[in-house]
């Protein structure tokens, strides 16, 4: 395909870096968010003075600027920060991408940082409902299980889904888990077990919960030009999309015309004409995974099946594999972050569940809100 | 089996310009919604302007507010401290038959309004069923809700 980006601004990745993921990490998020900053710059063979852009999610309590004043950022030419929740991830690194792309930043880092764990519950202290909450909290609609719970038994209402089809998600990231060292849930589980678990939010029991997990990531995009001076194995970004779709709301994306729906579907497109590439390039995924429904959704509104096909198509043998290091469900939970690491991971040939020569892996955010999508790729346009 | 009172907060709606007319018919346990006098479209969550035409003023139309279950969740611990007492309780999904489109949050009660400790299982709860509006006090807040009727006779309010 033609691309109005000439080939040495394409985006690649150069640096990735993950704290041991913990449930009381002990320091603050400002203090491991810079750790992993200097670990990804570390990883790259660059150093703070060689950074001009900080994105990060709007949820980061670290600001850019406290950031850039703590690591001794010489300046910033790009910065910003993404809303949304756990939807952010796959923008802010868009967002980098752009920059990369328009020559507006050489080397731009984004991170999550987050004390999910010890930090406590966002929604335990929400006590005053504004906006789209006054209609919701009251109600004792509160936590973000709730919402995904009302997503969900409207999609197995719609297209017949099991509890064993969220299961399945379940197990097979518990077994990718078990291979991977960092990863916190490393006990085998069974179908079974999944079953017995307790209910939170029928139809989601337990296990269809992710971790609250204490994390800290990072991941440092460049340009073709500049990674090619780097003593890296280059994780090029091929396309990457954002997206909203209509009358959105944040984990509540019920209230528009077409119930069932989620921005996902709307990325979906936008990222395959921006990539060049269909599902079928695709050779691994990393599905951001709060809950284990999001899996089964996200196949059907990236294209990979037909509607209502999800669970079926995950049992085919035909699927790719997805959320290789366990995900937010049996790895980490830092609010999507390690599943976009991880994809980087698989195109570096280090994953923990390696696909052999993956050559594309597509990594995306929350999908009940409004999100984004990023495919990583091993060559160049 | 209803709720007994707790002392724990609950979560507070905080009204603003936009959203005040619903609240303050909630008062008065009518329910209302916007309705587009210049293109027809039902409007929920309130907003600003029309999201469809664009029309600048959307009045503000009172509802009965029966409706059917488009989806429904059972709160189970962790909750709020607030809610501990109720739990397990029915959060709805509530398609509104005389707003087309218009669908409300709302918990599964009793005939007087007061919220079922229950899983929705012994009351029937399937997608679909009819729902009656009932109104519910939490604190100094009036909120809708609704119970489950039969569908041939499902009350007014």
């Amino acid at each position: 395909m033609t691309r109005a980006v000439p080939k040495h601004r394409q985006p690649v990745v150069v640096g990735i870096h993950a704290l041991p993921y913990s449930k009381d990490m002990r320091m603050t998020e400002r203090r491991s968010g810079a750790l992993a900053i200097l670990g990804a710059l570390a990883d790259a063979g660059l150093t703070p003075t060689d950074v001009d852009g900080l994105v990060r999610y709007g949820w980061e309590k670290t600001t850019e600027m406290e950031m850039t004043r703590n690591l001794g950022v010489p300046n910033l030419r790009v910065f910003g920060d993404v809303d949304f929740g756990g939807g952010a991830g796959p923008v802010v690194l868009g967002h980098a991408c752009e920059a990369i792309e328009l020559d507006h930043a050489d080397v731009v880092v984004a991170w999550r940082a987050r004390n999910r764990s010890s930090g406590g519950r966002p929604w335990a202290g929400q006590l005053l409902a504004e906006g789209q909450d006054q209609f919701e909290r009251p109600q004792g609609l509160i936590r973000p299980s709730d919402g995904m719970a009302l997503h969900a038994r409207y999609w197995m209402h719609r297209y017949g889904w099991k509890s064993e089809d969220f299961g399945l998600v379940a197990v097979t990231q518990r077994e990718h888990a078990h291979r991977n060292p960092m990863a916190l849930m490393q006990q085998p589980m069974t179908i079974d077990d999944y079953l017995a678990a307790r209910m939170i939010s029928d139809p989601l029991r337990l296990f269809d919960c992710c971790l609250e997990t204490d994390g800290a990531l990072a991941m440092v995009v460049t340009s073709a030009a500049r990674a090619a001076d780097l003593d890296v194995a280059p994780v090029y970004v091929t396309g990457y999309a954002m997206g909203s779709g209509p009358d959105p709301y944040g984990m509540t994306f019920f209230y528009g015309d077409e119930l069932g729906v989620t921005p996902a579907k709307y990325v979906a497109p936008e990222l395959w004409r921006n990539a060049g590439l269909s599902p079928a390039d695709i050779d691994v995924c990393q599905f951001y995974d709060a809950f284990t429904p999001q899996i089964p959704i996200c196949f059907q509104e990236f294209g990979f099946c037909a509607e209502g096909d999800a669970p079926a198509y995950m049992r085919s043998g035909d699927a790719p594999l997805y959320n290789t290091s366990g995900g937010g469900l049996s790895e980490a939970y830092v609010h999507g972050f390690n599943i976009l690491v991880e994809g980087v991971r698989q195109i570096r040939g280090t994953s923990t569940t390696q696909v052999d020569g993956a050559r594309h892996c597509l990594a995306t955010g929350g999908n009940v809100v409004p999100t984004g999508a990023l495919v990583f790729s091993k060559e160049p346009w | 089996m209803t709720a007994s009172a707790s002392e724990a907060p609950f979560p507070l709606p905080v009204a603003d310009a936009d959203t005040q007319p619903f609240w303050d018919a909630t008062v008065q346990r009518r329910l209302v919604a916007q309705h587009c006098a210049a293109c027809g479209k039902w409007i929920w969550q309130p907003k600003p302007v029309c999201p469809r035409c664009h029309a600048l003023d959307v009045p503000w139309e009172e509802v009965h507010g029966d409706g059917t279950v488009a989806s429904w969740t059972v709160i189970r611990p962790p909750v709020l401290p607030a809610f501990q007492p109720s739990v397990p309780f029915v959060i709805m999904l509530v398609a509104l038959d005389d707003a087309p489109g218009v669908r409300m949050v709302g918990q599964l009660v009793d005939e007087q309004g007061a919220l079922l400790v229950t899983d929705g299982v012994a009351e029937g709860l399937a997608m679909g069923a009819s729902l009656g509006l009932r109104w519910r006090e939490q604190g100094e807040v009036i909120l809708p809700a609704w119970q489950l009727v039969p569908p041939a006779d499902a009350p007014r309010s």
